[in-house]
């Protein structure tokens, strides 16, 4: 047994003593035995079901005391196999399988997919039609950030966050069931357009929300922000370097908290991203503090965005004029025999592709989203369909992160990642 | 049941047959090389190793790769000042159905050049292993495992080649090909059968945590048992 | 006006006396059977299975707008050791299975399950190799919320049900209804012939066969099959 020598002082402790020395003790030192305490990892599995994990992701990991040593995360618990599905289904039938994938910004998927196909069929789609869905994007930007929000605030022990966060994405929630009919499943785009125009009094409705909503955020940020608990929580847990977290393959706000300027939006624009005016919130240490602050800024120039938007609306079609990709108007598949044919083909048949593939990069709330697209001559359904999911390459990353920090920074890490599970495990 | 367990086994056992076909050929149109710095880089390069490319939907340009020297020529691709393509966006596959080979596509992205390229490896279905750029990209560790577990590709190399979405003792094949039904090959009453069987308390063994350091890459016979039943 | 209608839950005879048939609930056990199932009723402690879409809505219905604290609901049980409800809200693919089993056996007596939208109930849209075709075929639900995903309103109107339920129920029946069969335990709730009785597709948006079982495309069948 291993034995430790022991030396009195009096007083209590060495600085006590005048100038500074301890005084030595009339007692000599003395050897006594030291217990033998054998430190053993443990392994503790978090997940599928727990509230902290933002969906049915598992984390297995082993701690020694309570810090983390290493982290197994085991997704698959959410495979719904959307890519197999969508093999099956026409190109416009595939729509609404993409809202279902990230149920948080379920928009930003449906603009994402008819986008990429839009590109490989070489259409163009109009004015009108390439604004709204910039407005929509970025309004389910801001929806899907609302959701981090709140729900990263409840991982650090604040609830109010979430009440205000949810107040606001209900408003959100109104502006989805004007616009489509449904509060999530909004499945608003189809090929070459989008499933109906905007409605009478929508533009009013947003602008009475970009009115109230920043006020919320300033509420929201004065609760956080600057709150001791919320920093102490969050800065420093989790930094990644810039470089590193580009060969990691992180996208979206997480990258760009790491320093790198990144933002398709910017870097590949759509739709004249590159003519709206906005900023890009670029972080500094890469930590969980950073990629929030740049989440709060990504809403405020979200609002900004959709102002000039707004502005720049133009009237006109919103849906492409060619009888051979959209459906035509009710009142003319009714009383047009010519009409009532194309209805008939286009909802049987399809619209059938070229030959080729097409990746469609765009920025999504949670980082860079793919939507790649594979036909075959003339199919009016795709030989593959992949999703290129954000969340899903952010969240292989954890195993870094969360290395030798805490259990709890780790819930704050897996938090901070914005992940939604639908979409990693597709 | 147990005889449609039987002959649903057999298939996966067998598995898809390699037709001999040529892979398909994607459309779009030539292009010009020389619009695309890497892409004439890479036909200059590697003339023996280029198939073929195409320009798609409108600005991207495929290249085509024998999967021999892939790591090589993705390395080089990574590495040389010229391209730097730092960013894997995506690994994925595309199976053609038809014993035509499986594709594996990479996305990649150059930040500093602000380039795009796509490359396509095909694999005949007797040979479907290509090596693995997880030492380049760190971002591919979970894309290759989910090619591996839905298309059946292995990944020489890579340090934790095991399913990713699918259970580890998923007895069906690979989901994605194209010769696996949409419902699965077990009925449902067998799937929910296996699906309960599933041992929870193996979710807390220590097993789990050699997962993920570096092991023999083997593990194309995953799928392929039999499970209990 | 008697004592039955001053007493809390609106009284056990207009509720409970036609349904369980004559000679069941005494005076005394109807009485103490409708303070027992006023006081569960207003009391459920939910535990949220949340995995896709639906929770979404689950925690909309939590929050401010509507408010499930109103139906004494809103202490959200994340242990299922501590509660009543079993709101299964989303899709459940069979690697989720035995987890969602292990929870509705780890849930005490008495409880009950609702099954939140299309996914959970009948597989919905997902008629594919790797989803549970309804949750039914693994534990015994009680109110089932049509909508993809439902609306809070839904959600809450399901929770409703569950207390009209409760309502019904009597302490003489107690072990009818909430016997558990120990054979039964992480087990499928539905036979053999019932799960594929119960999965078969309908509709034909995926233009498949009517089950899998067996069948294989083989591989020299031309793509086009698979794909038209």
């Amino acid at each position: 047994m291993a034995t430790k020598t022991v030396e009195f002082t009096v007083g209590q402790g060495r600085e006590m003593g005048p100038g500074g020395v301890g005084t030595p003790s009339p007692l000599a030192p003395f050897d006594v035995p030291e217990p033998d305490i054998g430190t053993e990892r443990m392994l503790i599995n978090i997940g599928p079901q727990h509230p902290a994990t933002h969906g049915v992701l598992r984390l297995v990991c082993e701690l020694d005391g309570e810090t983390v040593t290493e982290v197994v995360p085991h997704i698959g618990y959410l495979h719904s196999s959307f890519e197999k599905l969508g093999e099956y289904r026409t190109w416009n039938q595939i729509v609404p399988l993409t809202d279902r994938m990230d149920y948080l910004a379920p928009l930003i998927y449906n603009c994402a997919y008819v986008m990429s196909v839009e590109k490989l069929m070489g259409i163009e789609v109009t004015e009108r039609c390439k604004v709204v869905r910039v407005i929509i994007m970025e309004l389910d930007r801001i929806f899907g950030h609302l959701l981090w929000l709140g729900t990263t605030a409840i991982d650090v022990g604040a609830f109010t966050p979430f009440l205000y966060s949810f107040q606001q994405r209900e408003k959100i929630y109104g502006l989805h069931e004007t616009l489509t009919g449904a509060r999530i499943t909004t499945s608003a785009t189809r090929v070459g357009g989008m499933m109906a125009d905007l409605p009478e009094g929508w533009l009013d409705q947003l602008l009475d929300f970009l009115d109230n909503f920043p006020k919320t955020l300033d509420e929201v940020d004065s609760l956080l922000t600057g709150n001791q608990i919320h920093i102490g929580r969050t800065q420093g847990i989790g930094a990644i370097t810039a470089d590193e977290a580009i060969n990691y393959g992180f996208t979206g706000p997480n990258l760009r908290a790491a320093g790198v300027p990144y933002d398709v939006r910017k870097d590949r624009p759509y739709y004249d991203y590159e003519s709206y005016d906005f900023d890009v919130p670029v972080g500094e240490h890469g930590d969980c503090y950073d990629r929030y602050l740049c989440r709060m800024e990504e809403m405020r120039q979200s609002v900004r965005i959709i102002r000039q938007a707004m502005r720049r609306l133009p009237g006109g079609p919103i849906n492409v004029q060619d009888p051979g990709i959209s459906l035509p108007s009710k009142t003319d598949a009714m009383s047009d025999m010519e009409s009532m044919i194309h209805h008939f083909k286009l909802i049987t048949e399809g619209i059938p592709a070229p030959e080729g593939d097409c990746y469609m990069a765009i920025e999504a709330s949670k980082g860079e989203l793919g939507m790649y697209v594979v036909a075959e001559e003339g199919s009016t359904k795709p030989v593959r369909w992949r999703v290129r999911p954000p969340s899903f390459v952010n969240l292989s990353v954890i195993p870094k992160l969360a290395e030798g920090h805490l259990v709890s920074d780790l819930i704050m890490i897996n938090a901070s990642l914005d992940i939604v599970l639908g979409e990693i495990d597709r | 049941m147990a005889d449609e367990t039987k002959s649903a086994l057999d298939a996966v056992d067998e598995g898809p047959v390699a037709s001999g076909a040529e892979s398909a050929d994607a459309g779009g149109s030539t292009g010009s090389p020389d619009d695309h710095a890497s892409v004439a880089a890479l036909v200059r390069k590697y003339p023996d190793e280029v198939l073929r490319y195409r320009l798609n939907a409108g600005d991207q340009y495929v290249v085509w790769l024998r999967p021999d020297r892939s790591h090589e020529i993705l390395a080089w691709l990574r590495d040389d000042a010229d391209h730097r393509y730092d960013m894997m966006s995506d690994v994925t596959a595309v199976d053609y159905g038809s014993g035509r080979p499986v594709e594996v596509v990479y996305q990649m992205y150059s930040t500093p050049h602000g380039r795009q390229l796509r490359i396509r490896c095909p694999l005949p279905l007797d040979a479907m292993e290509i090596d693995s750029v997880y030492d380049l990209w760190k971002s591919v560790n979970w894309l290759e495992r989910e090619v591996y577990d839905l298309f059946g590709v292995t990944f020489r190399g890579h340090p934790d080649l095991r399913r990713i979405l699918m259970p580890d003792d998923y007895a069906e094949g690979h989901p994605l090909r194209k010769d696996f039904p949409l419902r699965g090959r077990f009925s449902r009453a067998e799937q929910t059968r296996r699906a309960l069987n599933q041992d929870v308390e193996r979710f807390y063994l220590a097993d789990d945590l050699t997962y993920g350091e570096p092991q023999e890459v083997g593990g194309a016979e995953v799928g392929h048992q039999g499970g209990e039943g | 006006m008697g004592l039955t209608d001053k007493l809390p839950g609106g009284g056990s005879a207009k509720t409970t006396g036609g349904m369980f048939g004559p000679g069941s609930p005494t005076f005394l056990t109807s009485k103490v059977d409708a303070l027992i199932n006023w006081g569960r009723l207003n009391s459920l402690w939910p535990m949220p299975f949340g995995t896709a879409c639906c929770a979404i809505e689950m925690m909309a219905s939590a929050a401010s707008n509507y408010d499930l604290a109103r139906f004494g609901m809103e202490r959200m049980s994340f242990s299922p050791r501590q509660a009543d409800v079993l709101i299964c809200a989303g899709r459940v693919p069979y690697k989720l299975a035995p987890v969602l089993r292990r929870i509705w056996d780890q849930m005490p007596q008495p409880k009950w399950a609702i099954s939140m939208g299309a996914c959970a109930s009948s597989g919905g849209v997902f008629d594919v190799y790797s989803m549970v075709q309804g949750i039914d075929t693994i534990i015994p639900v009680d109110v089932y919320i049509p909508g993809c995903p439902p609306r809070p309103e839904g959600l809450i109107y399901g929770l409703m049900m569950i207390q009209e339920k409760i309502r019904q129920e009597s302490l003489t029946k107690h072990f009818e209804h909430r016997a558990e069969d120990p054979a039964l335990v992480a087990r499928p709730r539905a036979s053999e012939i019932e799960v594929v009785g119960l999965t078969g597709p309908f509709g034909n948006s995926t233009q498949q066969d009517k089950l899998s079982t067996g069948v294989v495309v083989t591989p020299d069948a031309p793509a086009d099959d698979l794909l038209s």
